[in-house]
């Protein structure tokens, strides 16, 4: 009965010219889309590549200088655009693509594909994800929204019931028939993603189980919404209403929830200000010791403490340049700053993500959102992740520039050029996102609430076809 | 093959159907006549199990329907008044659908034979059914019940709306149906009809059968009248 449901479901569907024309519509809004994107990251991995290379040089030629003005002269750390970016963009296009890293300051990562676009830009960008997390929802309504209803509209679940049919398997049939025609579009264009990421230049890490799990959250994710379709369907008298409570639910799912998740988020636990932030931070900064200037309190208590803990009387008496220590115990106080600071908007972070993950019961979009943009490396956790280690790389940095200055020149040596090869010597930035395996752990409680969303799904449509 | 036992429906304080007691053995077609709200149609339903019984009982080849609703529907076909089958397929798919429905898995030459038994022409066979016209949705029914090889056949008002030559055919299936020991429970309006196909009358008045006669006991004028008088139209009779 399952099969033979199935096969009259499918024929009927095809045989409908606005399914037809539905389904070539997002089939080719989806192609072109996967096109786009696909050159979109060639073009912006070449210019990534282009200006990892380029910088290095610049840090690597730098010729005799002293190390602290390197350390001012600063270098890049570029963020690739990751192969899984290509399926959903998440935050890239506003989370920045570089730092700069100088000494005493973190800075933000800058040049943003958002802040290069005008406000047209915010009709938003023709993307694979849009596409499957918007369009295909949608799609899934219009196939789906009078499957039960039309039975009672035609007549004919009079005719079925008195051929005694079983409900469940009759579901099951129609569930299929919804579900076959989605899962071969979603096929299609996550294998597409995969034979062109297979044949770009490799520049970030492209692997198959990443993409595979990809298409499984977003399968999840339409299941859950052909098993509200059904339900919908199967609990409505008319057609009509059948599909403006769908809409209704694809409206609340897709659009209301996680827009009044963010702003619940932002108000509840807000990010401080731009200013707000500087202001902290100066503050605290100033609070410690600035490796720049000797006369500070901070700095003379430092001074103090050496030429004790060295037995001497004197800084010229050390065996190192005391300049270069105390720019490195400078440094290592603000990173210290930076580190408190930033940790603070990362709880911030935390708190909001909390709030999206109990507004998730209401959305099954939410969740969805979240695994996909982590899987496809492209939300704020990885750009934390980038960021802590861009920062991590350069306090590492600073530490190697300080040291050099510190045992190869005295004390007031601030003639002292460190050799041009000094700057070779620098381990190149190299940033490698978190694995899959620790993205899903990260994200198990999303995994949880989507699992938690299928199965109540599941077992809603079950229960209700015992009453068809 | 058909039995009710004081069977009655109230709906409220209304009384659709009040002590139905009627046999229907194998071989027979009774023919329930009455005026609209007769309760013809509540029979109907409550020998499908569509609807609950408020008192009595009702059984398909022996088995009570409100216990075995599922078990004795393998055994009863059922075409309504308006026999609504899926447009955008053909009498083929149609048939095959609810044959498979019915656990019935017939080859596609085996479907062929049904729909040709049931008196549809072959060129129709492959043609969607939004082209049918009443008559030949009537015909894809009577192949339902075929393919299903139905040992109940319940009717709805189904000669309504059909040319007479439609009807005429209609007629001939069931005779058809009858030789093959179908029981055939028929509601209509249709006197002429009932007095051709069937093999017991009833009439119906008020949720009560009021008069039950054998048919080939009756000829169609004493039929007519006895319909007029247990209707109370007076005026009308000859």
């Amino acid at each position: 009965m399952i099969s033979k449901t199935f096969l009259k479901e499918t024929k009927e569907l095809l045989r409908d010219g606005r399914v037809r024309i539905a389904i070539i519509i997002v089939l080719s809004l989806l192609g072109v889309a996967v096109w786009i994107s696909a050159r979109h990251y060639q073009n912006v991995n070449e210019q990534y590549a282009l200006a990892k290379t380029a910088e290095r040089g610049i840090w690597d030629n730098q010729g005799e200088k002293n190390p602290h003005s390197a350390a001012h002269y600063g270098t890049y750390a570029f963020k690739p655009k990751y192969p899984l970016s290509l399926v959903d963009q998440g935050v890239d296009k506003y989370a920045g693509t570089s730092i700069f890293l100088e000494a005493h300051k973190r800075n933000e990562a800058q040049f943003s594909a958002a802040a290069d676009q005008t406000g047209l830009a915010r009709f938003g960008d023709l993307t694979p994800d849009f596409i499957l997390l918007f369009i295909i929802p949608l799609l899934i309504i219009l196939l789906g929204y009078n499957s039960f209803t039309k039975e009672r509209e035609m007549g004919t679940l009079t005719l079925l019931k008195s051929q005694g049919i079983s409900g469940w398997k009759w579901l099951m049939g129609k569930w299929a028939a919804l579900f076959l025609p989605i899962f071969g579009i979603t096929a299609v264009v996550f294998l597409l993603a995969g034979v062109l990421l297979g044949n770009l230049s490799d520049f970030g890490v492209f692997r198959w189980n990443s993409l595979l799990m990809l298409f499984l959250v977003y399968m999840a994710y339409y299941i859950i919404f052909i098993n509200i379709v059904l339900l919908i369907s199967s609990r409505t008298k008319k057609s009509g209403i059948s599909l403006v409570v769908s809409l209704c639910v694809w409206i609340i799912t897709c659009l209301a929830a996680p827009k009044a998740a963010s702003n619940i988020a932002e108000t509840k636990h807000p990010y401080p200000t731009r200013q707000e932030f500087a202001a902290n931070v100066l503050k605290d900064k100033k609070e410690g010791l600035d490796g720049h200037n000797p006369w500070s309190k901070e700095a003379k208590l430092l001074e103090e403490q050496v030429l004790r803990e060295y037995g001497v009387d004197s800084l010229h008496q050390l065996p190192f340049n005391f300049d270069g220590y105390r720019m490195q115990k400078g440094e290592e106080h603000q990173a210290e700053v930076y580190f408190k600071h930033y940790n603070y908007l990362k709880e911030q972070y935390t708190q909001q993500s909390r709030v999206y993950k109990g507004l998730a019961a209401i959305s099954p979009y939410l969740p969805t959102r979240f695994l996909s943009m982590a899987i496809a490396h492209t939300d704020y956790d990885t750009h934390w992740d980038f960021a802590d280690a861009a920062e991590t790389y350069r306090i590492a940095t600073q530490k190697f520039l300080n040291d050099n200055f510190a045992v190869n020149s005295s004390y007031g040596e601030w003639s002292y050029r460190a050799d041009a090869t000094t700057w070779k010597e620098l381990p190149a930035f190299e940033y490698n996102p978190p694995e899959l395996n620790t993205i899903l752990s990260r994200n198990s409680s999303n995994l949880g609430i989507l699992g938690i969303w299928l199965l109540a799904s599941f077992g809603l449509l079950l229960f209700t076809s015992k009453t068809i | 093959m058909i039995i009710t036992n004081n069977l009655t429906k109230q709906y409220g304080g209304n009384t659709a159907l009040d002590h139905l007691n009627l046999e229907v053995k194998e071989g027979e077609i009774y023919c329930l006549l009455g005026a609209n709200g007769a309760g013809k149609t509540t029979t109907i339903n409550l020998l499908l199990g569509f609807i609950p019984p408020s008192s009595g009982s009702a059984f398909i080849n022996q088995l009570d329907v409100q216990e075995n609703s599922k078990a004795t529907k393998q055994f009863l076909a059922y075409i309504p008044e308006n026999l609504m089958l899926y447009p955008n397929l053909t009498a083929l798919e149609n048939l095959d659908y609810f044959s498979g429905i019915a656990g019935k898995t017939l080859s596609k030459s085996d479907l062929k034979i049904v729909l040709e038994e049931a008196g549809l022409e072959q060129e129709a066979f492959e043609n969607r059914i939004s082209t049918f016209s009443k008559g030949m949705r009537q015909k894809v029914g009577i192949a339902i019940a075929l393919a299903k090889d139905a040992k109940v056949l319940l009717l709805d008002e189904p000669t309504s709306g059909l040319d007479p030559k439609a009807s005429n055919e209609f007629g001939l299936l069931l005779q058809k149906l009858r030789s093959k020991g179908v029981a055939t429970l028929m509601a209509t309006h249709d006197l002429f009809r009932a007095k051709e196909v069937a093999t017991h009358i009833g009439i119906m008045k008020d949720g009560q059968l009021k008069q039950q006669f054998v048919a080939d006991a009756i000829s169609l004028p004493e039929l007519e009248k006895a319909y007029l008088n247990t209707m109370e139209y007076k005026e009308l009779v000859p």
